[in-house]
């Protein structure tokens, strides 16, 4: 666990954390946190609602600035300092609710990034949206605008706005959170495929079966702190915890 | 006071082509004045003689014909004739009634010549001169007992041009009416002497307060249809009067002046061409038809219609546009986290939404002179004026639309601009404004036809814009149904293109319905 870790992160994990901390107000929402991601792996992030969850990895693209610590992504330390456009080339992020564009056609969603911060010509633009469209499953839809999807559909095309920047880590808050079983085995898909491609992804869920199937390792966090990191096998049969075990329990009831 | 400054020796440009026509009177009359140059009055600046006017008083001042930069009359051939004897080029501002003598006050005019009577009251802030014999004149419909006196008014209902004296010297009657326990006479005042004319037309007042000459002159258009009821012995009504600056130098020799054009006979030969005495002849012409569709249709097809259309509508364009760039700004700096620049512009906001814009117009073209000098010069034209004082009027209430649509964009699109890597400016210009633009239009559209209507504020600073070019024709023909059934046609005209334009644009916002984004479908 945290004791293992040695005190200066680890240059050659994708993401290593040490002590980061995150404060609004005279809340703590993020309290000691560290561990290190190998680049490749798949990372559930578990825990009750209000623990931290998507603070944490909000943190890993510096939409949310943590306030202490060190934060490492792919060796180099994050902070003021940090160019974020480069970073957030290197860390994508997929909402909870998509957040698309809603004036901009499908495609159009996924090439204004590149075609703006990476100066991609229009048609070089085009061929690689449309590349990550057809991985996401979604290519026919491509000249639509997203009012027209369904929920399922609207998420592929975010998965694809963010692969379209060509990110090396992924981060997804709750991406199963209002999709029904069979759009939920497509995440499934999508996650494997692109950890079989190299990119390391970090899931927020509270799909158990989800966070079972595609899980390298299950990070359980609650009030802010990490307590639990295990193998998925481990941490559905025998939780270390008796709060993962209680969460454990609660999730199954209902 | 700022008013006794010198105006800086710039020239400013001239607003009506009269220069030509009064250089054209120079050298006709060259041979007249040939003797010797008069010396030039200190009013003459840059050796060009401007002269402020409302050409709205037949035969005194008026738009004669459709081209309302043509201003004629008595006092325009006075003030032709004054250029031409000191030598000098005459320029002619027109402007509302009540912006005459705030005007002169401000330098804008070197004299006013706009039909106005020598008055006491009048010479206490300026100084007079007479060129005209007159007698006030109370007006009511052919057929009306004649009156012995001013107190046979009480209880009538009479009206008068506003910015007049007639309404204070009726006032006066009304005390004495009220000593005596009589109910007053009650006073109605309109801008224009054709609207007061109009009143007694259509039978809503009993009758109206004006001078013979103009009388004389609308024989012909009246047909007959009024007459004098009664000429009261007031002895201050007997001289229509040139108005400067008080400076006892100049009034000396302006008098002298009108005394030379007097002597020579070129007075008399104005008066002569204007025909200032009853005709029976002309007064029983056969009456109008209730609506003249040659009229109707000519006013429709005018190039003054035309012009003042286009001046309504640049004006208007381009105060909402830099109201739009004014307040785009102001609106992000009210959603932002600055407390104090917050209640700055909320103090603004607050200011320009509160005050009146004819208010606001009144101010930015006569009181801001007053203060700065810098804005008596040539170059703050009506239209700049107009542009001014409409931007930042409009700007007060584009601020609260373009907050509101600002702030109707869902806070996840700029987080997930953010996450993209776009920059702050990438993200307001790609995917913020183009959300907040389709919020903004329809209000923003309503906005704007309100302004284009508003613009016709701008007559009261001279601005010839579509109203005022209206007025004018009016006021020279006594048409009122044709002209006004002319104008509406082009503001409806205006509007309605506008709406059409907004359904086009509206339009490329397919992204925000689901059937029409449907239909688009390729």
């Amino acid at each position: 666990m945290n004791s293992d870790l040695p005190a200066t992160p680890d240059p050659d994990a994708m993401i290593s954390v040490r002590h980061l901390y995150k404060l609004y107000k005279d809340f703590v929402a993020l309290d000691r946190i560290s561990f290190d991601v190998r680049r490749g792996e798949r990372i559930v992030v578990l825990g009750p609602s209000g623990s931290g969850k998507s603070t944490l990895i909000r943190c890993f693209n510096r939409i949310e600035p943590h306030d202490g610590g060190i934060l490492s992504i792919d060796g180099r330390i994050i902070d003021e300092q940090t160019e974020l456009t480069q970073l957030r080339a290197t860390v994508g992020l997929v909402f909870q609710n998509y957040n698309l564009f809603p004036h901009l056609s499908v495609l159009d969603n996924c090439t204004l990034a590149p075609r703006l911060v990476r100066k991609t010509p229009r048609a070089q633009a085009r061929d690689m949206a449309m590349r990550f469209l057809t991985q996401v499953n979604i290519a026919e839809q491509a000249h639509k605008y997203p009012i027209q999807l369904s929920g399922g559909q609207q998420q592929r095309v975010a998965i694809a706005r963010a692969l379209c920047m060509q990110p090396r880590i992924m981060l997804f808050d709750e991406p199963t959170a209002a999709l029904d079983p069979e759009a939920i085995s497509g995440v499934v898909k999508i996650v494997n495929d692109l950890s079989a491609q190299g990119i390391t992804t970090l899931c927020v869920t509270h799909e158990m079966g989800f966070a079972r199937h595609i899980a390298d390792w299950i990070l359980f966090m609650d009030r802010g702190r990490i307590l639990e990191i295990s193998r998925p096998a481990q941490f559905f049969t025998h939780p270390a915890t008796r709060r993962a075990r209680d969460f454990l329990d609660q999730m199954i009831s209902c | 006071m700022a008013t006794s400054m010198a105006r800086p020796a710039r020239r400013g440009p001239r607003r009506m082509p009269v220069l030509s026509a009064a250089l054209c009177g120079v050298l006709a009359l060259a041979g007249h004045a040939r003797a010797q140059a008069p010396a030039l009055p200190g009013f003459i600046h840059d050796g060009t003689l401007t002269v402020c006017t409302n050409p709205t008083l037949p035969p005194m001042t008026f738009v004669n014909g459709m081209d309302v930069n043509a201003v004629a009359g008595i006092d325009m051939d006075i003030a032709h004739t004054l250029a031409a004897y000191w030598h000098v080029p005459l320029v002619i501002t027109t402007m509302e009634f009540t912006g005459l003598f705030p005007s002169l006050a401000a330098q804008r005019c070197s004299m006013v010549a706009s039909g106005l009577i020598r008055l006491p009251a009048r010479e206490q802030n300026f100084d007079a001169v007479a060129y005209q014999d007159t007698a006030l004149v109370i007006v009511a419909r052919a057929g009306t007992k004649p009156l012995a006196s001013m107190a046979d008014l009480s209880g009538r209902t009479v009206a008068v041009q506003a910015g007049t004296s007639y309404s204070a010297r009726l006032a006066r009657e009304n005390e004495a009416l009220a000593a005596r326990g009589r109910p007053p006479i009650i006073i109605q005042q309109y801008p224009t002497e054709d609207q007061v004319v109009q009143q007694v037309l259509i039978g809503r007042v009993f009758a109206f307060a004006s001078q013979d000459v103009e009388l004389y002159y609308r024989q012909e258009q009246l047909h007959g249809r009024v007459g004098v009821i009664l000429v009261p012995p007031y002895p201050e009504y007997g001289h229509f009067a040139l108005y400067i600056r008080k400076d006892a130098h100049d009034r000396a020799l302006l008098e002298q002046a009108v005394a030379t054009l007097e002597q020579d006979g070129r007075i008399a030969a104005i008066q002569k061409k204007w025909a200032i005495a009853p005709d029976p002849a002309r007064a029983l012409s056969q009456p109008a038809p209730l609506f003249r569709w040659g009229v109707f249709f000519a006013a429709l097809t005018s190039a003054a219609f035309a012009r003042g259309a286009f001046i309504t509508l640049t004006v208007a364009v381009l105060s909402h546009l830099t109201a739009i760039m004014i307040s785009i700004p102001m609106a992000l700096a009210l959603n932002g986290r600055n407390a104090m620049l917050g209640l700055v512009l909320k103090g603004y906001v607050s200011v320009f939404r509160g005050a009146p814009t004819l208010l606001q117009l009144l101010f930015i073209w006569n009181a801001l002179p007053q203060f700065l000098p810098i804005f008596r010069e040539g170059w703050f034209t009506p239209f700049l004026a107009t542009w001014i004082s409409l931007s930042i009027n409009e700007s007060a209430y584009q601020v609260e639309i373009n907050r509101a649509a600002l702030a109707a964009v869902d806070r996840g699109q700029e987080l997930a601009g953010d996450a993209l890597g776009l920059s702050r400016r990438q993200v307001y210009r790609h995917v913020i404004f183009p959300q907040a633009l389709r919020i903004a239009l329809p209000p923003t559209m309503n906005a704007f036809i309100s302004l284009l209507k508003t613009t016709s504020l701008a007559s009261v600073i001279s601005l010839p814009e579509l109203l005022a070019v209206t007025q004018m024709e009016v006021a020279r023909t006594f048409e009122f149904t044709e002209y006004y059934a002319a104008a509406l046609v082009y503001y409806l005209g205006m509007v309605f293109f506008l709406l059409f334009v907004q359904k086009r644009i509206e339009r490329r916002f397919a992204w925000a319905d689901r059937h029409r984004a449907r239909a688009n479908e390729f």
